[in-house]
């Protein structure tokens, strides 16, 4: 029972820090500063790692499919299916990954010690809010900075498959271009570009949330900083299935 | 004045202070002695209100914290100036802007003036070399010195109160925080200081408490600490006959 107690007092913790976490945008003192610096730390520090998985990713993609496709005499399909499979499901979930992975761990990790080292108990007795100051500007630089990557990652990922495509599957190119412009309808697109900003606000609250939390010194900044990748990771799953499933339903298509 | 009324507390089911009393005057040099998990720290925390007593008063000036919205927590908190174990220094500021921070917060001080006042204040603890260095760079004691003077930059507190000061320091620069607080408090500041360290707690302070089981067992003078034949108190006293014998 105590168990069942205690989770359900995290979970409205959670609730809390999101909802005041998104809501610091509106109320002063604005960190600006803080928030360049966590944009330039989530955005610009994790665009090497989201460029070289999501080129080959791309190439992997294209590899497989012109293999099957070539079997079934639909090889000029290649780029149709690996532009949707791309833009609709594996980049968004792909680059929320790579980014939970990097950035949702250094968010837990930094607020973890900070928590541990007093910092953020200075903050208080400084007058300063703590989610104003370390939730607020990490939220909007996960918000801002995940769908600039992905939408980086996808274009990448759509180059590697067309090299693919073109200099192993000997396909044309000019088809496979045509292919992509033809799969980028404003549906494809919405569908594929409204997952990122949700990604990143679930990453950021509960990589933050997870840090804020940290207890017990150096193995408790272990355990919350794995709870906090982990929890990410199933977040984007389930919250990818919930939204593929509303968007097929909101733009009609039919299954 | 700092009053604690039958005050408990507890992290999870592990009870830390369990209707704890005693008051303290703002001119008093109280040193807080206890062993590690006794709640020394915690005693601190509840002072400044960053963790709310699961029962009991907290009266600072006659007034009750414990009920206080965090808002309202800012004229107390003011009123203190904590300096926690290991100084608690911000990684990701530079010395300088370190002890900027409070000004920043709490004045509209230009810039420039900013800089002169953070000069002056590392100029009176010998650090204003390092003002451009970052916390990693800093030894211990290095730390600390830059801490005390952060937590006194925006405001003059009326009570300083410290959180294990000359834990983890070598015998020198243990002596240089020692002087350092004991300079601080020269002008009728009293401090509260929160520390297992007994030879250092004997050089700084007049009144002395000893915690176990979250309760006081014993709140008495030097002599009085000294004739005390509580084993846990003896423990402790035997660090400070190493101290004399050397």
């Amino acid at each position: 029972m105590d168990r069942i107690k205690g989770f359900i007092g995290q979970l409205q913790e959670f609730y809390i820090l999101s909802f005041h976490g998104l809501m610091g945008i509106l109320r002063r003192p604005f960190y600006a500063q803080d928030m360049v610096e966590q944009m330039n730390y989530a955005g610009s520090g994790s665009l090497f790692v989201v460029l070289l998985i999501s080129l080959f990713i791309g190439m992997a993609l294209s590899l497989q499919l012109s293999a099957e496709l070539s079997r079934l005499g639909l090889k000029m399909y290649t780029g149709k299916v690996v532009g949707i499979s791309i833009i609709r499901e594996i980049g968004p979930v792909l680059i929320a990954v790579v980014f939970a992975g990097r950035v949702g761990s250094g968010m837990a990790s930094e607020l973890g010690s900070m928590v541990l080292g007093h910092q953020v108990d200075t903050l208080r007795v400084f007058g300063v809010d703590p989610v104003k100051k370390l939730v607020t500007p990490r939220i909007l630089s996960a918000v801002a900075m995940l769908p600039v990557l992905t939408v980086i990652g996808d274009a990448v990922a759509l180059f590697g498959a067309y090299y693919i495509a073109v200099f192993v599957s000997h396909q044309s190119g000019t088809f496979f271009w045509s292919s992509i412009r033809d799969i980028l309808t404003y549906e494809n697109v919405l569908a594929g570009s409204i997952k990122p900003f949700i990604f990143g606000y679930l990453i950021s609250c509960i990589s933050c949330y997870m840090g804020l939390s940290t207890k017990g010194g150096a193995v408790g900044l272990r355990r919350t900083t794995t709870k906090a990748v982990v929890i990410s990771f199933i977040a984007i799953i389930v919250a990818d299935f919930i939204m593929t499933r509303v968007l097929l339903y909101i733009l009609g298509f039919t299954l | 004045m700092i009053e604690f009324d039958r005050v408990s507390f507890s992290y999870g089911n592990r009870l830390v202070l369990n209707e704890l009393s005693f008051s303290v005057h703002e001119d008093e040099r109280t040193a807080i002695l206890g062993g590690s998990g006794d709640g020394k720290t915690t005693i601190l925390k509840l002072i400044v209100g960053l963790l709310r007593p699961d029962s009991g008063r907290i009266l600072i000036h006659g007034e009750d914290i414990a009920e206080k919205a965090e808002e309202g927590l800012r004229d107390i908190r003011i009123k203190f100036s904590i300096v926690f174990q290991e100084g608690a220094l911000f990684d990701s500021l530079s010395v300088k802007e370190n002890v900027a921070f409070p000004l920043r917060e709490y004045t509209g001080m230009t810039e420039e003036e900013i800089d002169q006042k953070v000069r002056e204040l590392l100029r009176r603890v010998g650090l204003e070399e390092a003002i451009g260095h970052m916390p990693e760079e800093l030894s211990g004691g290095m730390h600390r010195r830059v801490a005390i003077m952060r937590s006194m930059a925006a405001f003059e507190p009326k009570m300083f109160l410290y959180d294990e000061p000359t834990t983890g320091l070598d015998p020198v620069s243990a002596d240089v925080i020692c002087k350092l607080i004991l300079d601080l408090s020269e002008r009728g500041r009293g401090y509260i200081i929160v520390t297992h360290k007994v030879f250092d707690a004997f050089r700084l302070a007049n009144r002395f408490m000893f915690l176990k089981g979250g309760r006081i067992v014993f709140d008495g003078d030097r002599q009085a600490l000294l004739g005390s034949t509580i084993p846990e108190i003896r423990i402790f006293l035997r660090e400070l006959n190493l101290n004399q014998n050397q």
